[in-house]
């Protein structure tokens, strides 16, 4: 397997200057500092292979740009070593800048008052791409991105999702090995999103472009991710395929009702008040009654399934019944609320 | 051709592309240009009735080597270097602390020389436009400059003039590595332009002890040098105004390359 990334022990600290308040306290801060050590990164250990499509998760603070920003060199780490496509980040800066891509959501590459077709022709120089070779690749995503209609347009008159997406083109222009993306699809609408997603897959699946992304939106890392990584206090909290992540993290179920129609009285609620268990049985939770659906949470670890059906179809006349996994969004909070611990995590 | 060579051109090749950019995207300023030029023509109004005055209208007249119609024209000179130039401090200063500077460094391109290329396209664009409109004002007023080689070599100083300007300003603006606020730096290095530098009162005019202090900064060598030569030519002193802008551009250049290489090892952009 060839690793297209690979991080050792990797951190980050820094100092911040501790203010107390009021004028005495500027004061005292002016003439006498007084420092404290943040870690950002915990040394974390990660690896990526070439082709593969990473997440990085994890709540706001937890260190997930600073890591992407010591991957992609912008930031010299304290501690730690790693390798991106075959070089040192922080070291050979401009060099790797060759290999990889770069989008971080909420800064832009584009020149604000011109259209992008001008940044495009700044980017093409700056990588010293071959003219005949960038016409056909500008050509050919201006095409899959659909550009063709805002490509003329000034950055400022386009709306944020076209903008977003004349980025990413912007960011493929050069062939990178590796795309770094950094919250690309905050503050886009469901639609926009969607279409990024697609054609960051199709690069990835076409050009085998090693895809390393940091987001808070789940759909981001279920559609685009074949890994999550989660981070939290600095440190590796999980790191396995998103495929499994939910089903191995969590033994809760969502267990949803609904009821026929000739059940009697109409709504749930009240079936629920006079019909079903009371107190609910341990392990299974109340989540939400919307006219005849119920939805109820159960934990596995504490309830049988085969038991709770069993019951459930007992108790009334069933119209549909479905069991979920939880959605990632739940997994992922989950996770937020373990602790890290030296082989692993803990509930 | 040389690997050394080939990475020059390169990096030459690069820089042109900002210079261009950078110009294109100056042409949406328009109304920046509009009103820079109503402040250099307000600026020349007053100052060309304050020196109108000293000399007591008298054009024949000659104060520390300079006429009426020489300080004029000088003034248009050093105005028009000075207001030129954008505010690349600020730019890097604001890049620092919002973490734009992110954008910047993950491209195969220097970080101070793309600022370098759009402080040039931006600066030199406007750089002529007020020169055409402190150039009109002074012609009408006061006539014709001496048309000799002093207008030929005004250009390249003023360019180089430019270089320095960016580079002082760059220096300032770089230490938003360590410090969180460079205004007042460059508040005071901004000052010192103006009076080390010449801009309203050529230097020649100034007590000799000023003279001999402002002799040891660069600021005469962005500003006053290329405006006297640009009125009153001579070629002797041209080559060693020349000399002395490479000597200091060369200086400076390795304190922001000295900085920036320091700066960059201790950067945390903010937000992550």
């Amino acid at each position: 397997m060839k690793l297209a990334l690979e991080a050792r022990a990797l951190g980050k600290t820094f100092r911040v200057k501790e203010k107390r308040a009021g004028v005495r306290g500027s004061l005292r801060s002016l003439f006498a500092p007084e420092w404290k050590e943040k870690t950002a990164v915990d040394r974390i250990d990660l690896s990526v292979a070439t082709g593969e499509t990473v997440a990085l998760l994890g709540p706001n603070g937890a260190g997930k740009s600073t890591t992407i920003k010591m991957l992609t060199g912008i930031l010299h780490p304290t501690a730690g070593e790693a390798t991106v496509a075959g070089l040192t980040p922080w070291r050979e800066r401009t060099k790797l800048a060759y290999r990889i891509g770069t989008v971080f959501g909420q800064k832009s590459q584009l020149w604000y008052h011109l259209p992008p077709v001008d940044t495009f022709e700044l980017i093409s120089r700056v990588y010293e791409l071959d003219r005949r070779d960038y016409a056909k690749r500008r050509d050919r995503l201006v095409e899959r991105f659909e550009l063709g209609p805002y490509l003329h347009t000034p950055v400022r008159k386009l709306s944020l999702g076209e903008r977003m997406r004349c980025e990413i083109a912007a960011s493929f222009l050069h062939r990178p090995q590796i795309l770094f993306l950094d919250e690309p699809t905050i503050g886009l609408d469901v639609v926009v999103k969607e279409r990024i997603r697609e054609i960051i897959r199709e690069r990835n699946r076409e050009e085998e472009t090693t895809v390393f992304l940091t987001s808070h939106d789940a759909g981001d890392v279920e559609e685009l991710c074949s890994r999550a990584i989660v981070i939290h206090h600095g440190g590796v909290l999980v790191d396995r395929p998103v495929a499994l992540l939910r089903r191995e993290l969590l033994s809760s179920k969502t267990v949803t009702v609904t009821l026929a129609d000739s059940e009697d009285p109409a709504t749930a609620a009240e079936w629920f008040g006079r019909r079903a268990w009371a107190p609910l049985p341990e392990g299974v939770e109340l989540a939400a009654i919307e006219g005849k659906r119920v939805r109820l949470s159960v934990d596995l670890a504490l309830t049988d399934m085969n038991q709770l059906l069993a019951s459930l179809t007992q108790a009334a006349r069933i119209a549909d019944l479905t069991v979920e996994d939880p959605t990632l969004e739940d997994t992922i909070k989950h996770i937020y609320g373990m602790e890290k611990t030296k082989g692993g995590v803990s509930p | 051709m040389s690997r050394t060579a080939r990475i020059l051109l390169g990096a030459g090749r690069k820089q042109l592309a900002v210079v261009r950019i950078a110009l294109r995207q100056q042409w949406a300023y328009k109304a920046d240009f509009l009103l820079r030029s109503c402040f250099l023509l307000l600026i020349l109004y007053v100052l060309g009735q304050l020196y109108g005055a000293a000399y007591e209208g008298d054009y024949e007249r000659a104060i520390g080597g300079f006429t009426l119609r020489q300080i004029v024209w000088y003034l248009v000179f050093t105005e028009a270097i000075t207001m030129a130039g954008p505010p690349v401090g600020i730019r890097i200063e604001e890049e620092v602390k919002s973490g734009d500077i992110a954008v910047r460094l993950t491209r195969p391109l220097s970080y101070v020389g793309y600022h370098y290329g759009s402080y040039l396209g931006e600066g030199a664009l406007r750089f002529f436009v007020l020169l055409l409109a402190g150039g009109i004002v002074a012609w009408l007023s006061v006539g014709l400059p001496t048309l000799d080689y002093g207008l030929l070599a005004y250009l390249p100083l003023a360019m180089l003039g430019l270089t320095l300007s960016f580079l002082m300003t760059a220096a300032v603006g770089l230490c938003a590595f360590w410090v969180e606020e460079t205004r007042g730096l460059e508040f005071v290095v901004q000052k010192l332009q103006f009076t080390a530098g010449g801009l309203l009162i050529p230097i020649n005019l100034m007590p000799e002890w000023l003279q001999r202090v402002c002799a040891w900064l660069p600021f005469q060598a962005a500003l006053y040098l290329p405006a006297r030569l640009g009125v009153r030519f001579d070629g002797e002193e041209m080559l060693r105004a020349c000399s002395l802008q490479f000597a200091w551009i060369a200086a400076l250049s390795l304190l922001v390359a000295f900085i920036f290489r320091r700066g960059v090892g201790k950067l945390h952009v903010n937000g992550g």
